[in-house]
C-alpha cells in the first residue's frame, strides 16, 4: 500500500504534530463509509446524508474534514478559503492527506469554503467541453441542511421533485447555482455540509425558489 | 504437512497480504472521485488511471475496479453473467469480492446491495439504494465511425450524433427494421449518447427512471460512466421505426414466465429445444413462490 510519506510534497513548512487533529481510526474502511455518503448524495441531490460523530480541526465542520479525509491525497490540489485557512486546518491536512494547497481556485480540484466567498462560481475550475469532469468539487460550509423547506429541486436523481432548506447562502446563490446548470456539461459540483450533514446538488440539479 | 492445509496457509497468507477488496487505497481513492464525476454528469465516460486488477481484460477488470471501490463491509453482493449466478465467471468474482473484502455474497436480487453484472440487468424491479455495476468491453459508442479520441470526445461536446443514427438507418433499409439487438444506443439526460454494455435490447428501458444508482466500468480502455438513479434513458430511434425489444411467442419451460428475456437452449441430438429464463433467480423465485402456493 502507498504511504502518505512517499507522496507527501517534499517542501513543506515544519509540521507541529503537537495537537494534530487525528485522522480516520480505521482509515479503509472510514474512507469507503464516507464514500459512499458523498456518492449518494451526488447521485440522489437533496438527500440528507450524515456521517459519524469524530474530532475536527476548530473551524471546519465534521461533515468538511471526513469529506477531505476520504477523497483528498497528493494528487487532488485543494484551495481553502481564507477564514477556514487556519494551522490546525492546514497541518491536519498535510499530514492525513498529503495534499497540496493551492492559492488560485481555478486549478483547486477540490474546494473548502463558506458561501460567502469573493466572486462567483466562475472562479473555480469549469471543466472544458471535451473533459467536463476536470473541474472543482465544492466543499461548502453552511447553518444547517433540512431535507424540507423553500427550495424545490428537481433533475438526475431525483423522482418528480425534492424539498430542502441550505441555511446560510446569501442572495447570490440561486442564481449562481441556475448559471452553473446553464454551462452544462461544464459547471461545479458541490457539497453541502453542516455539523455531520451533508448534501449534493451536482452542476444537472435544477433549483427553484 | 498434507497438500490440503499447506495451501490453505498459503490462502491465507495470501489474504493477509491483500488490501480489502484487492485495490490499493490511492487507486481507490482516485476512481471515487472519477465515480462522483461520472453521476455529476449522467452518460459521460470518464477517464482514469491506476493500478491493474490481476485479471484478464474478459474477466471484466472495469466493473471489478468499480465494485472493489464502491464496496463496503457491511454490503452484499450478487455477482450475475448473462443473467445466471452460477457461470464460472460469476462464481469466481463472487469469490474474489468474499475474500478479499469479507462482504456478504448473495443469488438475490432483492437482498443485494451492489450488483455486479455482465451482459444483462435482473428481471425483478431493483430498488433505492442498490447499485449496479455493469462490467463494459467498449465503452465509447461512436469508435466504430470514430477510432481518434480526441474526435469522439469532441462529437460529444458538440452532441454531433447523426452518425448513429444513420447506422441505425442502414439497418431499417437493409433489413425492413433496426436489426441491433445489443449495446443498443441510449441518449442519457437528454445530452451523452452512452453504450449500456452488451446487454439485450430487450433490458433498455429498464435503465429509464431506475431508482438504483447505474455504475459502468471499462477496463480496457479505463473509463467509468454512471446513470444516477430516477434519470431519463432514451433509446435512439425514428418517428416511423419507434424502438420496440425482444418478444418471444414461448414461455419459460421452468417457471412458465411470459414476459422475461428467454434463452433458447438445445436438449438433444435431435434438434430439440426449450426457452428458459436467462435471469436465474428470478425463474428460481417464481417457482419458489408457485410451489408454495401449491402447499398452501
Ligand atoms: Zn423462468
Amino acid at each position: 500500500m502507498t504511504t502518505n510519506k512517499e507522496s507527501r510534497p517534499s517542501v513543506t513548512p515544519p509540521l507541529s504534530l503537537a495537537g494534530l487533529c487525528a485522522g480516520f481510526d480505521d482509515p479503509v474502511q472510514q474512507s469507503q463509509q464516507v464514500f459512499r455518503r458523498a456518492l449518494t448524495a451526488l447521485s440522489e441531490p437533496g438527500t440528507l446524508q450524515t456521517v459519524p460523530v469524530s474530532d475536527t480541526p476548530t473551524g471546519i465542520n465534521t461533515a468538511s474534514y471526513q469529506l477531505c479525509l476520504a477523497l483528498l491525497d497528493a494528487e487532488t490540489p485543494l484551495w481553502i478559503a481564507p477564514p477556514l485557512r487556519t494551522d490546525a486546518l492546514v497541518s491536519a491536512l498535510r499530514f492525513h492527506c498529503g495534499c497540496r494547497i493551492v492559492d488560485t481556485p481555478g486549478l483547486a480540484e477540490f474546494a473548502l469554503t463558506l458561501p460567502d466567498f469573493d466572486g462567483d462560481l466562475t472562479r473555480f475550475a469549469q471543466g472544458s467541453h471535451e473533459y467536463p469532469d476536470r473541474s472543482t468539487t465544492l466543499i461548502v460550509q453552511v447553518e444547517s441542511l433540512e431535507s424540507a423547506g423553500d427550495w424545490t429541486l428537481s433533475g438526475p436523481g431525483i423522482e418528480g421533485v425534492r424539498k430542502v432548506r441550505i441555511a446560510g447562502l446569501d442572495p447570490r446563490w440561486p442564481g449562481m447555482l441556475a448559471d452553473n446548470r446553464r454551462r452544462f456539461p461544464c459547471g461545479v459540483d458541490l457539497l453541502f455540509t453542516a455539523g455531520t450533514g451533508l448534501m449534493g446538488l451536482p452542476r444537472t440539479t435544477r433549483v427553484e425558489v | 504437512m498434507t497438500t490440503a492445509s499447506l495451501k490453505q496457509t498459503t490462502d491465507t497468507q495470501a489474504e493477509n497480504g491483500y488490501n480489502f477488496a484487492y485495490l490499493d487505497e490511492q487507486t481507490k481513492r482516485m476512481i471515487r472521485r472519477c465515480l462522483l464525476k461520472a453521476v455529476a454528469v449522467p452518460g459521460y465516460q470518464v477517464p482514469f488511471g491506476g493500478r491493474e486488477m490481476p485479471l484478464p481484460y474478459g474477466w471484466g477488470t472495469g466493473g471489478m475496479q468499480v465494485t472493489a471501490t464502491v464496496i463496503g463491509e457491511n454490503d452484499v453482493l450478487k455477482v450475475i453473467d448473462q443473467g445466471a449466478d452460477d457461470t464460472t465467471n460469476a462464481v469466481s468474482i463472487r469469490r474474489f469480492f468474499a475474500r478479499t473484502a469479507g462482504v456478504a455474497t448473495t443469488e438475490s436480487t432483492p437482498e443485494a446491495s451492489v450488483i455486479q453484472t455482465r451482459h444483462r440487468i435482473p428481471e425483478t424491479p431493483l430498488t433505492r439504494g442498490q447499485i449496479l455495476v455493469y462490467q463494459v468491453p467498449i465503452p465509447e459508442p461512436l469508435r466504430f465511425i470514430e477510432p481518434r479520441e480526441t474526435e469522439t470526445r469532441k462529437m460529444h461536446a458538440l452532441q454531433e450524433y447523426g452518425v448513429m443514427h444513420v447506422k441505425l438507418y442502414e439497418d431499417i433499409a437493409r433489413f425492413g427494421h433496426i436489426a441491433t439487438t445489443y449495446a443498443y444506443p441510449v441518449k442519457v439526460n437528454g445530452h451523452y449518447v452512452m453504450d449500456p454494455s452488451p446487454i439485450p435490447k430487450f433490458d433498455n428501458p429498464k435503465m429509464h427512471g431506475s431508482p438504483a444508482l447505474q455504475l459502468f466500468g471499462a477496463g480496457r480502455e479505463k473509463r467509468i460512466y454512471a446513470i444516477p438513479p430516477f434519470t431519463r434513458v432514451e433509446s435512439l430511434d425514428f418517428e416511423d421505426h419507434p424502438f420496440e425489444i425482444q418478444g418471444w411467442d414461448q414461455t419459460c419451460e421452468f417457471c412458465g414466465s411470459d414476459h422475461s428475456f428467454l434463452d433458447e437452449v438445445v436438449t438433444d441430438d435431435e434438434g430439440g429445444r426449450i426457452f428458459i429464463c436467462s435471469d436465474t433467480d428470478y425463474c428460481n423465485q417464481r417457482l419458489n413462490t408457485g410451489a408454495s402456493m401449491e402447499v398452501v
